[in-house]
């Protein structure tokens, strides 16, 4: 089950949200479990199964670090260990090469543990830091068990730190109008998947639909700008839906992404870029590696390399590691050489030529698969323009306008910048109208296969 | 001023979420949508089984999309504006003011062939009488120029050269493609649907019968009766879209011709009923196309008063049932078999020994697929 499928909105999430308030204050936490106990079990039983035994594991290695922690010898042994689980779940469900494990593990034809590329950094993290002390995770095991489960978080949902997620438990706070705010951010996440990314998904099928060695310049600029956005769309949209859902609960998460495209510099993109998950590669990889290597281009081989990291846990293959790579080595560059201002126009142009770039190799099923589509980009093929492009660009031209419009922040500026003028008030008055017009035109597009399962990539 | 837009917002948008998720599972169940022209899915037993592998989730998934409230509106809705979003392509077909058309993507891999030919080739090897074989293309196959390039099926035929190309050469092959497309400003395919209209089988008709070795009713001798000119088939049934016209169904009489004398089905369970060439009240269902020859049912026999003692074997699909009717005029006896809806072995049902000829008619987007005709005739044939 995902959150874009008719089932989750209008079957799961009433449910939930009723049972939730109308259970006793202090019982909710748990309740909150079981709510995402049962989202586990209507994905499958299997599923279900799996993510307890999962989460009671790192549970139990916790409590063996913490338990150890005067020992930090001793207290590695466990830490390891627990990595080392982790990471081989991890891999023996987002690579090819453990058919045996799931044998062993007797998993169902094509089972894919969803959420687990996430899920997996959120328990290495936690035991890394229960091993630094700076956690306790202790007695709470339905806190400890919610952060691993929690259903607003576990497709694509915010990669929170645990002592960030028990400090917004903490600060829990239901009202009527978080919830209206939380409805708020859920249609606008579901709107960007259902109406934004699953479209443009279509034109970035279209493009790739012949062979990277025919297809003309524009068709491939229009295929490759197409994913660019409805990756963007599909993680912050995805992203927007567990975060509002966990606002109805009265919990407060951060935002992951902070309108990147169209950025002015790499940098602003790269630290708008999915966040929680940039700062998590910085908090447990690069910056430990960084206090043993004081030289500065060794900092900047483990900068590139944490930015190589970064992307090959998106694909889980050799193009995502170019593809971070390269972001790595451009920040670099940038760093050295763009002191200067430039105009904002340049700035946008060339961040976005990057982006693409990255893009070309993250989507590419192998570098020369990758490399044959840059160079059908600069007109390689001989064709420039073609009718398939014309009439890719006719059908989707509005699409496309609407989609850059909204990846970038000038309508949260205009709001912002005009204070108690005409303007807001009718925007701010008309904004739940537009939520129901979204709502309705959401549930019309996803209606007849009842759900909208692309998911891009598997995370 | 916020909170209360927020507090307006939880409650407009919450009320209705609550009303339609109430509305769905309290409202009632239709077990078969008309405007889909299909059953909806029921709800099953659970078992641990399909609860461990997840198979329970997507049923019950599939269950609230079928009796989503107001179902069809929605998807109409759908239609209208995933054209403007996008493409013309609503749930893989291509809507446009003239006609619907299937649009699978021609990157998803089209199903093999090669074991259909080699199923025929060695059903050919046993039986005694003649074989000939009629792959049709469907709509797409014909009209495919129209939709954009990466959406044509190039292959369609393509797919029936490369069969006919595997068949042995005491299999007679019927090259629907070229007669069809040379044809193709006549009304000869439905607007809404991927089959031929009576028309188009009518001239394929021409060709198959001379194989046959009749001489065909020529087209003057038939009175035409326009039964319904408010038929839309299975492409508006997966869009509900209802920019092209509706399509006319015709009914060719030949009054001089033989009549039909009985027709008599032999049922799923094995008991006989009566069953009729045209049936007209199918016309006020949602399932109109099944007017010529009724409900596919796995065996029909069709005697006709032909002064012959000639027997003919059809295998069929949906595209053999308007084109049936033609075939009685030369033939006293006529045994129609639909491989899909048959259980157990062939022989319990016919003795194909009988027939001295055998017409295996399909159209070519159900060869290689999951509900291959002729495979399935294959399993009850050679089981």
């Amino acid at each position: 089950m995902v959150y874009s499928s008719l089932l989750f909105i209008y079957g799961f999430l009433p449910a939930s949200l009723l049972i939730y308030h109308l259970t006793p204050v202090k019982f909710r936490e748990a309740v909150l479990l079981m709510l995402s106990m049962v989202f586990c079990g209507m994905t499958s039983l299997y599923f279900f199964i799996f993510i307890s035994v999962y989460s009671l594991i790192n549970y139990s290695f916790a409590n063996i670090i913490e338990k150890l922690h005067k020992n930090e010898k001793l207290a590695a042994v466990p830490l390891a260990a627990g990595i080392i689980i982790d990471l081989t779940a991890a891999f023996a469900f987002r690579t090819e090469y453990f058919s045996w494990l799931h044998r062993i593990l007797k998993a169902p034809e094509s089972f894919y543990p969803v959420g687990i590329a996430f899920f997996t950094l959120s328990a290495v993290g936690t035991l890394i830091d229960v091993y630094k002390g700076k956690i306790r995770p202790g007695k709470h095991i339905i806190r400890f068990l919610l952060y691993i489960m929690f259903f607003p978080r576990l497709i694509m949902g915010p990669l929170l730190r645990y002592g960030v997620f028990t400090k917004i438990l903490d600060n829990r706070r239901e009202s009527f109008t978080a919830t209206g705010v939380g409805m708020t951010v859920f249609i606008k996440g579901l709107a960007k998947k259902v109406i934004a990314a699953d479209n443009l998904y279509m034109l970035f099928a279209a493009a790739h639909a012949d062979n990277e060695g025919s297809i003309s310049a524009a068709t491939a600029w229009l295929g490759i700008t197409a994913y660019v956005f409805c990756l963007y769309f599909t993680l912050s949209g995805f992203a927007d839906m567990g975060t509002g859902i966990a606002y109805c609960f009265g919990l407060k998460f951060p935002q992951s992404f902070n309108y990147p495209l169209l950025s002015t510099r790499i940098r602003y993109f790269a630290s708008r870029w999915h966040s929680q998950f940039v700062q998590w590669i910085r908090r447990y990889v690069t910056k430990p590696l960084y206090s043993i290597c004081p030289r500065k281009w060794m900092r900047e081989i483990i900068f590139v390399f944490g930015w190589a990291l970064f992307c090959f846990w998106y694909t889980v293959s050799l193009n995502g590691i170019i593809c971070g790579a390269l972001m790595g080595i451009v920040l670099i560059i940038e760093n050295h050489l763009l002191n200067n201002k430039i105009m904002n126009f340049t700035g946008m142009v060339y961040t976005f030529l990057v982006v693409v770039v990255c893009a070309v190799f993250l989507s590419g099923s192998s570098p020369s698969a990758s490399l044959r589509y840059l160079l059908a980009m600069i007109g390689g093929n001989g064709v420039f323009v073609d009718s398939q492009a014309l009439y890719l660009f006719k059908s989707y031209i509005v699409l496309l306008l609407v989609s850059m419009y909204a990846s970038t922040d000038l309508f949260r500026n205009l709001m912002m910048r005009s204070h108690r003028n005409k303007v807001k008030t009718v925007i701010v008055i008309v904004s739940p109208v537009v939520l129901m017009a979204l709502l309705l035109i959401c549930t019309s597009l996803i209606s007849y296969n009842g759900s909208s399962e692309m998911l891009l990539m598997k995370l | 001023m916020n909170k209360l837009i927020s507090k307006i917002t939880a409650v407009v948008t919450l009320s209705f979420i609550f009303l339609f998720g109430l509305l769905t599972f309290l409202g009632s169940k239709k077990e078969y949508s008309v405007d889909e022209n299909r059953h909806l899915e029921g709800l099953h037993e659970i078992s641990a089984e399909e609860m461990y592998d997840g198979s329970t989730s997507r049923q019950l998934e599939k269950y609230m999309a079928d009796h989503f409230w107001g179902r069809s509106r929605w998807m109409i809705a759908k239609a209208a504006m995933q054209t403007e979003l996008s493409e013309s392509i609503v749930n893989g077909v291509y809507v446009s003011s003239e006609r619907l058309l299937t649009a699978d993507p021609g990157y998803t891999e089209a199903g093999n062939v090669s074991s259909d030919a080699d199923i025929i080739n060695s059903f050919s090897k046993e039986y005694d009488g003649m074989v000939y074989f009629a792959a049709v293309p469907t709509s797409a196959g014909i009209y495919g120029d129209i939709i954009p390039s990466h959406y044509v099926r190039k292959t369609e035929s393509q797919r029936i050269t490369e069969l006919y190309d595997m068949f042995g050469n005491d299999i007679r092959r019927i090259d629907t493609y070229n007669i069809l497309k040379m044809l193709k400003d006549s009304y000869i395919y439905y607007r809404n649907d991927t089959k031929w209209t009576v028309y188009g089988a009518y001239c394929v008709y021409k060709t198959v019968i001379q194989k046959l070795g009749f001489q065909p009713t020529s087209y003057d001798k038939f009175n035409i009766e326009h039964v319904t000119n408010e038929f839309r088939g299975n492409l508006y049934n997966r869009t509900l879209s209802k920019r092209p016209q509706a399509d006319i169904m015709d009914i060719f009489y030949y009054p001089d011709g033989a009549g039909i004398v009985s027709c008599s089905c032999i049922l799923e369970d094995g008991s006989v009923a009566e069953g009729s060439i045209y049936n007209r009240d199918m016309l006020k269902t949602g399932d109109m196309y099944s007017m010529y020859l009724g409900k596919p049912v796995p065996v029909m026999k069709i005697r006709t008063s032909a002064k012959n003692d000639m027997k003919l074997l059809v295998v069929r699909d949906s595209f053999a049932d308007c084109f049936i009717p033609f075939l009685t005029q030369h033939y006293s006896e006529i045994t129609v078999i639909s491989p899909l809806e048959m259980e157990g072995d062939i022989s319990d049902y016919i003795n194909v020994g009988e027939y001295g000829q055998t017409l295996f008619l399909f159209g070519i987007d159900s060869l290689g697929g999951e509900a291959d005709p002729v495979s399935k005739f294959g399993e009850l044939y050679f089981s």
